[in-house]
């Protein structure tokens, strides 16, 4: 094989969409024969920069180097050409063939037999049981690829990966699904590869892997890029700061302080595989911070407050009367609204204008009888848009067509709309630009003000910190803290949410 | 190539309604007889059976479901309710049959809903796409429709029967009454209720429709069951044309029916299309086939027409989408 040390370079790679700058003239330089870690906080540009490394999109601006020779990637198949090949968080081989299919998928070797072309098995499974020998991999490539566990599939992605002979191998948070002696072994492959003066970027959010794997971190922040450090000189504490940046005091008003009356109070709710045990309080106009990582169970918590995934057990009282969470219609006349993770899939109806959209939730305020009203209608329309300053247009066109922060806003106007008494925001700032995050935050204050309460899941934890009253610590599925922001700091934080994870 | 954004607009958003004034423009100097008041209401009374229950497929399809079981529905109504009618009026009850008509036609509409309703608890109980469960009582109607004829078209009606679906009222077709009265009813229901509004959320994204409280699942229960009421509507209709409930009529609607609604501009994918649009198509057919007919052109020939238009109005809607995303 050949073992060159290759690099791979980007010179002021920028990359713009209308309304926002995904990534900001980014110049870095990788070599090969080390593991390069690339990380930040969601929105940071990962996923552009290595969607522009993929092909899958194209730079505003700026230029891509495998080798020091300049390549323009306007096609996945033109990086695939050059060298650079991606192994996608999600897997993609063909659960009914082989392994030795899957590896050999495209080019599978064919011989002829009475006149015709016909595939060589004997040489496909020869092939393939070479490729994965010569890794140090041990599965045999007669196996159907869908009854190996996702760390199997895993090494069989990048052992199809390897053998291309790539120059760049980009992995794209490749042990999000494994656990922890999994991702041991894949780390020795990982190394292996390395050894063969492969560039290997590695994308990850779990900061305690770093010091394992990688030799240098790479760290971006509002598409731009912050700075590589060696990992030696780097601590987890340097890099916390580097992802977050120097946090920004938006203290939230004095004097906003919750009611004495508690609103929610849950009792020993449980969900199979989702959480355990949940046993917390939130009083009127309370804003109550839930940090965790992701599949801490924290979005699954969330819906089973609303009602979408019932709980298996547990008690819900809502002004100590106890309630049975069974249907999102049921805790929405109880006054519950949700905002859910994903805007675009669960909380907008994306083909539908802004008007249809804020009046979703509402739609028996502005009928009488079932026969809508359009006065009154145009009345709720024209006070949500100016009570959250939602920049909109037209009210009339398709809400796809806002941007993100204002789709958010549409969503919460949705719910403000019901005169709700507790809203559970779940990630309401991803995707969002940072003044809309400031009218997000300030939404959520001013309903604080008037008795509604929050339940705020974030993975923005400098935000929860500026935001919440009290934050409840998540980890696998159990609530395991409760500290007010003053009382910590972000890195202890983090720290919480992070320990004897993976 | 178009110099006012205005012009543009109006071409776009409403391509098939020029499309089809130029096509009666073209028909009234070419075709002899087609601008008569007394032709316009015949165009009207024939695509007013298919008509109600096209309005009734629209709200199915937004809604993002299907119903392929109509046109066996509509065979099936007129066949119970001839048999309810004989039955009343024979030996063993011995009802007048200006009594045992009203209830046949009311045992009819309610038997209908309850089929449209059982297709909405298959799809929402058991998850049974509404495609497989309308292609079962598509069959299973039609079946059911020759078991209680016994294969042979029953005629117990009398001769004011032939009122409904021959008749005339101020001098307009009544069964082209009855097809503007359901077209009025479903376009106040789908604008100016929040049921309405509710079928289009569910179409457009269930998910989101449920998260904010909305009960996805009896929408689609109405939504079926009100279009199954609008076949066996048709079929009572399509009874008193003919004047006896015959097992083989209808055969195919469902096909017509979703063309005419997909001409009209509703999406398949659910959530998108109007009321109004169906009335369109639905008219466009009927104008076809009226002029085509006026003109001699040969059935086999509407046949490829009809099948030319259904591809050209979909383009139209797709590269309008197209143009209005960018």
């Amino acid at each position: 094989m050949d073992s060159a040390v290759h690099r791979l370079e980007t010179v002021s790679l920028r990359k713009e969409y209308p309304g926002t700058l995904a990534l900001d003239d980014v110049s870095v330089s990788f070599t090969g024969g080390k593991i390069h870690a690339l990380i930040g906080k969601n929105g940071a540009g990962k996923s552009t920069l290595v969607k522009l490394l993929a092909g899958a999109i194209q730079p505003t601006r700026g230029s891509i180097l495998v080798n020091g020779e300049e390549v323009r990637l306007r096609s996945p198949r033109d990086a695939l050409r050059r060298g650079i090949i991606t192994v996608h968080q999600e897997l993609s081989l063909v659960p009914e063939l082989s392994v030795a299919e899957n590896v050999l998928l495209g080019r599978l070797p064919r011989k002829p037999w009475l006149g015709v072309s016909i595939i060589d098995w004997r040489t496909v499974f020869d092939r393939a049981k070479d490729i994965l020998t010569n890794l140090g991999i041990d599965i045999d490539v007669r196996l159907k690829a869908g009854r190996l566990g996702v760390a199997q599939q895993q090494v069989v992605e990048i052992a199809k990966a390897m053998s291309y002979n790539p120059s760049v191998l980009i992995l794209d948070e490749p042990t999000s699904a494994l656990a922890q002696h999994e991702t041991e072994r894949l780390f020795e492959l990982l190394r292996t590869l390395a050894a063969r003066g492969v560039v290997l970027l590695y994308i990850t959010h779990r900061l305690q892997e770093l010091q394992r794997i990688a030799d240098t971190v790479t760290v971006l922040r509002n598409g731009s890029l912050v700075g590589v450090v060696d990992i030696a000189e780097a601590s987890t504490a340097r890099i916390v700061q580097m992802m977050f940046g120097e946090i920004l005091q938006r203290t939230k008003p004095a004097g906003l302080v919750a009611r004495e009356e508690p609103f929610m109070e849950v009792r020993k709710l449980s969900k199979r595989n989702a959480f355990r045990n949940i046993h917390f309080t939130v009083r009127r106009g309370e804003i109550l911070g839930i940090a965790g990582l992701l599949g801490s169970g924290r979005t699954e918590l969330l819906r089973a407050l609303f009602g979408a995934d019932p709980p298996d057990e547990g008690e819900i009282l809502i002004e100590g009367t106890a309630v049975r969470p069974s249907s999102p219609m049921e805790m929405k006349r109880l006054g519950v609204a949700l905002t859910p993770e994903n805007r675009k899939e669960q909380g907008l109806v994306l083909p539908l204008s802004t008007r249809l959209n804020v009046c979703l939730s509402s739609l028996d305020r502005i009928t009488t009888g079932g026969f809508l009203t359009r006065a009154r209608e145009r009345a709720v329309v024209e006070k949500s848009i100016r009570d959250l300053d939602i920049a909109v247009a037209n009210a009339e066109a398709p809400v796809a067509s806002l941007s993100g922060g204002n789709q958010q806003k549409v969503v919460v106007g949705k719910w403000l709309n019901i005169e709700p008494r507790l809203v559970l925001f779940d990630e309401p700032t991803r995707g969002i630009d940072l003044q809309a995050k400031q009218q997000m935050f300030q939404i959520i204050w001013d309903m604080s003000a008037r008795g509604i309460g929050s339940i705020v899941v974030s993975s923005e934890l400098e935000e929860l910190l500026d935001v919440c009253h009290r934050i409840l610590i998540m980890r696998q599925g159990e609530i395991v803290g409760e500290v007010r922001p003053s009382d910590i700091s972000l890195d202890q934080l983090f720290a919480a949410c992070m320990e004897e994870q993976a | 190539m178009i110099a006012s954004p205005k012009l543009r607009s109006l071409l776009s958003e409403g391509i098939l309604e020029i499309i089809l004034v130029l096509f009666c423009i073209f028909l009234s100097f070419s075709a002899p007889g087609f601008l008569t008041a007394g032709n316009l209401l015949n165009v009207l009374r024939n695509v007013s059976m298919q008509g109600v229950i096209a309005f009734g497929m629209t709200m199915v399809i937004i809604s993002g479901e299907i119903d392929l079981s109509v046109g066996s529905a509509v065979a099936f109504a007129g066949c119970l309710t001839a048999f309810i009618t004989q039955t009343l009026a024979g030996d063993t009850f011995g009802l007048p049959l200006h009594v045992a008509i009203p209830i046949a036609i009311c045992a009819t509409l309610t038997v209908g809903f309850f089929v449209g309703t059982f297709t909405g608890i298959m799809r929402t109980k058991f998850q049974v796409p509404s495609f497989i469960t309308t292609l079962a009582l598509m069959t299973g109607l039609s079946g059911a429709a020759e078991l209680i004829t016994n294969g042979f078209p029953l005629t117990p009606f009398p001769s004011w029967y032939n009122f409904i679906g021959g008749g005339y009222l101020f001098g307009i077709p009544f069964p082209a009454l009855i097809f503007l009265l359901v077209f009025a009813t479903l376009q106040f229901l789908m604008n100016y209720t929040s049921f309405g509004r509710s079928v289009y959320a569910v179409g457009g994204n269930a998910e989101a429709a449920r998260l904010s409280g909305i009960d996805v699942n009896r929408v689609k229960r109405l939504v079926l069951g009100t279009t199954a009421l609008l076949a066996a509507l048709s079929g009572i209709m399509q009874s008193s044309e003919i004047m006896s409930g015959t097992a083989t009529t209808a055969k195919g609607w469902e096909l017509d029916i979703i063309a005419a609604v997909i001409i009209g501009g509703t999406s398949l994918m659910g959530g998108v299309g109007r009321i109004w649009g169906t009335m369109i198509g639905v008219v466009f057919l009927g104008v076809i086939m009226n002029g085509m007919t006026l003109l001699n052109v040969s059935e086999y020939w509407q046949h490829v027409v009809r099948g030319a238009l259904i591809l050209v109005a979909v383009l139209l809607n797709l590269l309008q989408k197209g143009k209005s995303q960018r």
